[in-house]
């Protein structure tokens, strides 16, 4: 066989199979964008019972989420804390969440203990939102685990205009985090 | 169908999935395969020393080459592996069930490639004939390695990780591939039906692959899909009863013979070559390769 037929041949094996999974992937994104624009116009208020149930259920309120979609759309910028309680934080880190060009990041800005004593962060980026449709998104989370820093790949689940989750599964390691609106 | 395709799975069941697939079958197949060959052996009164010695041989090399392996996993996977996949990659996939059938597919048509070049190449023979060199054929003959048989995989999977495939998920995919492979290193089974044997790699089609009959060299390098060697020239089926093992035997169940043949066989034709870009070439060009005199 000629190389050149080998060559041919075999990029042909390889766009057909990496494409179909690239397609598939791309595909599957925007069918669940355009599923939830359909919902765009209901009422706002309705969305604020569904708040009051997540809260209180927050454990299940990530699986749930899918099932009913939420209500309105939402813009990210803005200043978000997280509550952590773990061995080595408690408190509340504050980020500041800002659009550059098409990302959104976030930079911790803020420390805040237990009893609200804020302290100023060194502003790193620890969040890189690169798609969002106002209610879910995906983006690039840094995780400290052990002293060492790890990008990890996160989803965004919008609760409500003043809380959302954020997702990450680092092969098998993950956590769901609330972040709420300041 | 399709939703379940796509649905995203966790991360924690896919490994615990490879897991089974490729560390426990270890367990539940392979030594039981190979314990069933043992008896078949005894059977035919072909149970000789030199098949013992063979084995062994096999088990060692298998050790040594798993050292390096590891090694070089650490380096190539963690750092080389997770860099292209930040910076030189298409969008990352998410995992799924289309995402985890399209990166063992891609595996499988890389270890071709591999394979062939294994095959192909000085340096790839110097190493892969280690694997050749038994002239037995049973499940421990699949776990003898020469000593540069982990570095071409690096080379041909690095590829996968730049078409958006997560690092861990091309490795586990990898393995998986090499795991079916081993499965195939019997006499045992003959040959399976049409339709299988039409697809699938199968211990026939694998047989004539170690077979030193000179129609079947370098034929059917598959792993898991014959059909790549269907589409890309090299299938030859299995007729003649074959006879297994290198043009040149080896002779020894030495096990640092056996590892590092390959390699000091390449050495004297590097040495016994005249002129620098000739002794280049014995690297690159194929093993029967000649330089003009
Ligand atoms: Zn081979």
């Amino acid at each position: 066989m000629k190389s050149s037929t080998l060559l041919f041949r075999s990029l042909a094996i390889i766009i057909f199979i990496a494409g179909g999974a690239q397609l598939a992937g791309y595909l599957t994104y925007d069918t669940y964008a355009a599923n939830e624009i359909e919902t765009n116009h209901l009422d706002l208020e309705e969305t604020d019972t569904t708040y009051e149930e997540g809260e209180s259920k927050q454990g299940e309120a990530q699986d749930n989420s899918s099932d009913e979609p939420l209500l309105t759309t939402i813009e990210l910028q803005g200043k978000w804390g997280v509550t952590y309680d773990s061995e080595d934080f408690t408190g509340t880190m504050v980020y500041d969440l800002k659009k550059e060009g098409k990302a959104i990041n976030a930079y911790l800005v803020e420390y805040q203990d237990e009893n609200g004593y804020g302290e100023a962060a060194n502003g790193e980026k620890v969040l890189v939102i690169k798609k969002f449709d106002g209610k879910k998104g995906k983006g690039v989370y840094s995780v400290a685990y052990e002293g060492e820093t790890y990008e990890v790949d996160c989803k965004i689940t919008i609760i409500d205009e003043k809380t959302f989750q954020l997702s990450y599964d680092y092969y098998g390691y993950g956590d769901t985090e609330t972040w709420k609106k300041l | 169908m399709i939703e379940f395709l796509s649905k995203e799975l966790n991360w924690i069941d896919v490994e615990y999935w490879f897991h089974v697939l490729n560390d426990l079958s270890l367990l539940y197949i392979i030594v039981p395969f190979f314990v069933l060959e043992m008896i078949r052996y005894a059977v035919q009164k072909r149970l000789t020393k030199d098949l013992i010695f063979d084995s062994v041989a096999n088990v060692i090399t298998f050790g040594a080459f798993f050292v390096i392996e590891i090694i070089l996993g650490i380096l190539a996977v963690t750092k080389i592996y997770f860099w292209v996949y930040e910076n030189f990659s298409l969008p990352h996939l998410p995992l799924n069930w289309i995402t985890i059938i399209a990166c063992v597919l891609l595996a499988d048509f890389a270890y071709y490639w591999e394979h062939r070049m294994m095959h192909r190449i000085g340096i790839g023979w110097a190493t892969h004939t280690v694997h050749h060199s038994s002239e037995h054929f049973n499940m421990s003959v699949a776990y003898r390695f020469g000593p540069l048989d982990a570095v071409m995989p690096i080379v041909f999977s690095l590829p996968i990780v730049m078409l958006g495939f997560d690092p861990i998920l091309v490795l586990l995919s990898e393995v998986f591939v090499q795991v079916f492979q081993t499965l195939l290193h019997t006499e045992i089974i003959g040959k399976l039906t049409k339709p299988v044997e039409f697809i699938f790699n199968t211990p026939s089609h694998h047989r004539v692959h170690h077979g030193s009959n000179r129609q079947y060299w370098d034929k059917n390098y598959a792993g898991i899909l014959i059909i790549w060697d269907r589409m890309l020239g090299t299938f030859e089926p299995e007729v003649e009863k074959v006879k297994y093992g290198i043009s040149e035997p080896l002779r020894s169940n030495n096990p640092i013979k056996v590892f590092f043949h390959g390699l000091s066989r390449l050495f004297r034709k590097i040495n016994r070559t005249q002129g620098v870009k000739n002794k280049f070439l014995v690297l690159i060009k194929p093993p029967d390769w000649e330089a003009k005199a």
